[in-house]
C-alpha cells in the first residue's frame, strides 16, 4: 500500500523556486542555505538563480536570522528563514515570541510581517543530541504564531503559497525522514477544504487517529495492514495551532474513537489540547476513551536508542486494537 | 528639551497619582536626545528603546499618544510608520536587530536605508546587542547605533555591567565609534552629526556612546536611594543638561526671556492637555 512520490525536499524547492519567480518581495535566509543550498539541500541550486541577495547565507545565529526577518518584514519584505535544525530554534525563541509574534498588535495592525521560518525537525534519521526534536508544541500555545506541519510535498506547497501571504508569522515544520524518501503510503487524493484545514488522508469507520508530521506515513502504515478487520479513518492535522477541530470532530462523530499519535513528547502535548476540545465538546459522540500515542516526556535519545522513542507502526496497530476490542 | 522635561515631569505626576501604571523618565538624557534626533534629521527610520521621549516627541509624537501605553490603554500609542519612530520595545535590545534587518530590507529595495538605533547601556549586555552589531558590521548596513550610558542597569552600576566602554566594543565589530558626554546638546549635535555623515558617506554603521546623568530611578517602581548614595544622586541632578543649557543659551544673549516665556507657555499648555486627558 505504498506509492512513488517525489521526495519532499524537491517539492519544497521547487515551491520556493517558484514564490521567488512570482514575488519579487521574498527573500530566503538561513545557515548556508546559498552556495551549499541548506544541510538537508532544500534550497539547492537557487542562489545561482536567484541571486545572494534574495538567497541569503545568513550568519550562524539563529536570533539574528529571526530578529532580522523582522526587521526585513517591517520594511515590506517577505522573508522565508530556515533554522538548520529544530534543536537549534531555541536561540531565535525570545525574536519569535516577543517580537515576531506581537509585531502586528504592537504597531496597531499597521505593520502585518508575513514571515515564514521553516524548521527541520523530527528524528529516526539517527541525528546527533539536539538533531531529532519535536518542538513544535512550544510554538502551538503562542498567540499570534501559525504553526504548520505538512507531511506531504503537495501539503507543504499549499501550506507555503498560504504562509507567505498571511500577514502573520508561521512556523513551518518539515520532517528531515521524509525530505528524500521516494515513496509513501497511500493517501484518499481528496483536496483540502482550504489550505489551513485539517485533510481526511484515509476514509474509515470504526476509529479515528489525528496526527501530523512524519509519522502520518507509520499510521497510514498501521491502518492499511488493520484492513479489513479495522477500518481506520486517519485524519493528517497539517496544522498544530490554529488546529482544525472541525474536521477532527466530524471524523469522530462517525467513528466514535479518537486516537491522538504524535512524535513530540505527550505531556502538555499537541494530543492534550485535542484530548481536552473532545472531552468538552465531543463527549456525547465518543464510545470510548480518547487515547494519545506519543513518547514519554524525556530527551530524544542517542541515535542508538531512538527506535524506543519514536512510535512505531507495530505499536499504532497494539493500540488500535485494544481500542476496538 | 524643555518640552521634554516638562512632559516627562507631568508624566511622573500623572503617575503618582494613579493615572499612569509606570513611567521610565527621559530626566537627564534631553541633551543626548535632542541633539542626537536633531543631528539625523527625519529621514531615518529610528528603532527606540523605551525611554527615547525627547526623541518621540520631535518626530511629532504627541504627549498623550506618548503616555498611553503607560496608562495601560495600548501597546504603541503612536503611528509608527508615518512617524517612522517605531514602537518601544521592552525586551531588550529585541529592537537592535530590527533595525539593521529593516536598513538592509530598505536597501534591498532601493529605498532609504539610514536607521537609528537607540540602546541603553544595561541592554548591550543581552546577546542581540552583540549580535545587531556583528550583523551591522558584516552586511556594512547603514545603522547609526546611540547608547545613552545612563551608568546604570536599574541597580547595577555600569563599571559592573562592563569591563570596556561600548564604544570600544563596537569597534572590536568593526564599527566606528566615538563615546562623548552627553550633557551639552551642541556636543551630541556635533559628534551625531559627523556619525551620521559617516553612516551616509561610507553605507556602513557607527556608533555614538553618550554619556548621561540618571536623574531619577529605572522606573517610577525603582527606589534608587536603595542602592544609590545621596551623593552619587545629588551630582546626577546637579549635572542636569536641561537646565545648564538653558543657562548657557541665556547668558549667551541668542534667546531673551520672552523666548523663554513662549517655552514655558507651551510647556504648561501641553501639560494642561495631559493632565486633562488622563485624570
Amino acid at each position: 500500500m505504498s506509492t512513488a512520490s517525489a521526495p519532499l525536499a524537491e517539492s519544497i524547492n521547487a515551491t520556493l523556486a517558484d514564490l521567488l519567480d512570482k514575488e519579487p518581495a521574498l527573500l530566503l535566509l538561513g545557515e548556508d542555505i546559498g552556495r551549499l543550498g541548506g544541510v538537508f539541500r532544500v534550497t539547492r541550486g537557487l542562489r545561482d538563480r536567484f541571486g545572494a541577495d534574495r538567497v541569503r547565507d545568513s550568519l550562524l545565529a539563529e536570533s539574528t536570522i529571526v530578529g532580522q526577518a523582522v526587521g526585513l518584514a517591517m520594511s515590506g519584505l517577505v522573508p522565508v528563514c530556515e533554522i538548520q535544525f529544530d534543536g537549534f530554534t531555541y536561540p531565535a525563541v525570545n525574536q519569535l515570541v516577543t517580537q515576531a509574534a506581537r509585531i502586528g498588535e504592537r504597531s496597531n495592525g499597521q505593520v502585518s510581517p508575513s514571515l515564514v521560518v521553516r524548521i527541520p525537525s523530527g528524528g529516526g534519521v539517527r541525528g546527533v543530541e539536539h538533531h531529532s526534536e519535536s518542538n513544535e508544541a512550544l510554538f502551538a500555545r503562542v498567540p499570534g504564531l501559525s504553526v504548520a506541519c505538512p507531511s506531504t510535498g503537495e501539503d507543504a506547497d499549499q501550506i507555503l503559497r498560504y504562509a507567505v501571504r498571511l500577514g502573520s508569522p508561521v512556523v513551518v515544520y518539515e520532517p528531515i525522514r521524509l525530505y528524500w524518501r521516494r515513496n509513501a503510503p497511500v493517501r484518499d487524493a481528496g483536496p483540502a477544504k482550504s489550505p489551513t484545514a485539517a485533510r481526511v488522508v484515509r476514509r474509515g469507520t470504526d476509529l479515528t487517529i489525528a496526527t501530523f508530521g512524519a509519522v502520518t506515513h507509520e499510521v497510514l502504515q498501521a491502518a492499511h495492514a488493520l484492513a479489513p478487520t479495522v477500518d481506520v479513518e486517519v485524519v493528517d492535522l497539517r496544522w498544530v495551532a490554529p488546529l482544525d477541530m472541525d474536521t477532527v470532530m466530524e471524523s469522530v462523530a462517525g467513528t466514535g474513537r479518537l486516537l491522538i499519535v504524535h512524535e513530540g513528547s505527550k505531556d502538555v502535548g499537541i494530543g492534550a489540547e485535542i484530548a481536552a476540545f473532545m472531552a468538552e465538546h465531543g463527549f456525547g459522540v465518543l464510545r470510548a476513551p480518547v487515547r494519545r500515542l506519543a513518547p514519554a516526556r524525556r530527551a530524544y535519545p542517542p541515535a542508538d536508542f531512538e527506535k524506543d522513542y519514536l512510535i512505531d507502526v507495530q505499536q499504532i496497530t497494539d493500540e488500535v486494537l485494544v481500542m476496538t476490542k | 528639551m524643555l518640552v521634554a522635561r516638562g512632559v516627562d515631569e507631568e508624566a511622573r505626576q500623572l503617575q503618582k497619582q494613579g493615572a499612569l501604571d509606570l513611567w521610565l523618565s527621559c530626566q537627564g538624557q534631553e541633551a543626548a536626545q535632542v541633539g542626537s534626533a536633531l543631528a539625523v534629521g527625519p529621514a531615518p527610520t529610528v528603532f527606540p528603546s523605551y525611554r527615547e521621549h525627547a526623541v518621540a516627541l520631535l518626530r511629532g509624537v504627541t504627549p498623550a499618544e506618548l503616555v498611553a501605553q503607560w496608562g495601560g490603554r495600548t501597546f504603541c500609542g503612536w503611528d509608527p510608520l508615518s512617524l517612522r519612530f517605531f514602537p518601544y520595545t521592552l525586551v531588550l535590545a529585541a529592537q537592535t536587530l530590527h533595525g539593521v534587518g529593516y536598513s538592509i530590507g530598505q536597501r534591498l529595495q532601493g529605498r532609504e536605508d539610514f536607521v537609528v538605533v537607540y540602546i541603553g547601556d544595561g541592554a548591550t549586555s543581552e546577546g542581540d546587542m552583540s549580535e545587531a552589531m556583528n550583523l551591522a558590521a558584516v552586511e556594512s548596513a547603514s545603522v547609526l547605533f546611540v547608547c545613552q550610558n545612563n551608568g546604570w542597569a536599574i541597580s547595577k552600576p555600569a563599571r559592573e555591567q562592563m569591563r570596556t566602554s561600548l564604544a570600544e566594543r563596537a569597534r572590536g565589530f568593526g564599527i566606528e565609534a566615538v563615546r562623548i558626554g552627553g550633557r551639552d546638546p551642541e556636543t551630541v549635535f556635533s559628534a551625531c552629526s559627523q556619525a551620521a555623515a559617516h553612516v551616509r558617506a561610507e553605507r556602513s554603521p557607527c556608533l555614538v556612546e553618550i554619556q548621561v546623568a540618571r536623574m531619577h530611578g529605572h522606573s517610577t517602581s525603582d527606589a534608587q536611594e536603595i542602592y544609590r548614595s545621596g551623593e552619587d544622586i545629588a551630582e546626577a541632578r546637579a549635572a542636569d543638561p536641561v537646565t545648564a543649557y538653558a543657562a548657557r543659551l541665556r547668558e549667551s544673549g541668542l534667546v531673551d526671556a520672552a523666548w523663554f516665556d513662549g517655552v514655558e507657555a507651551e510647556v504648561r499648555l501641553l501639560r494642561e492637555q495631559l493632565m486633562k486627558e488622563y485624570t
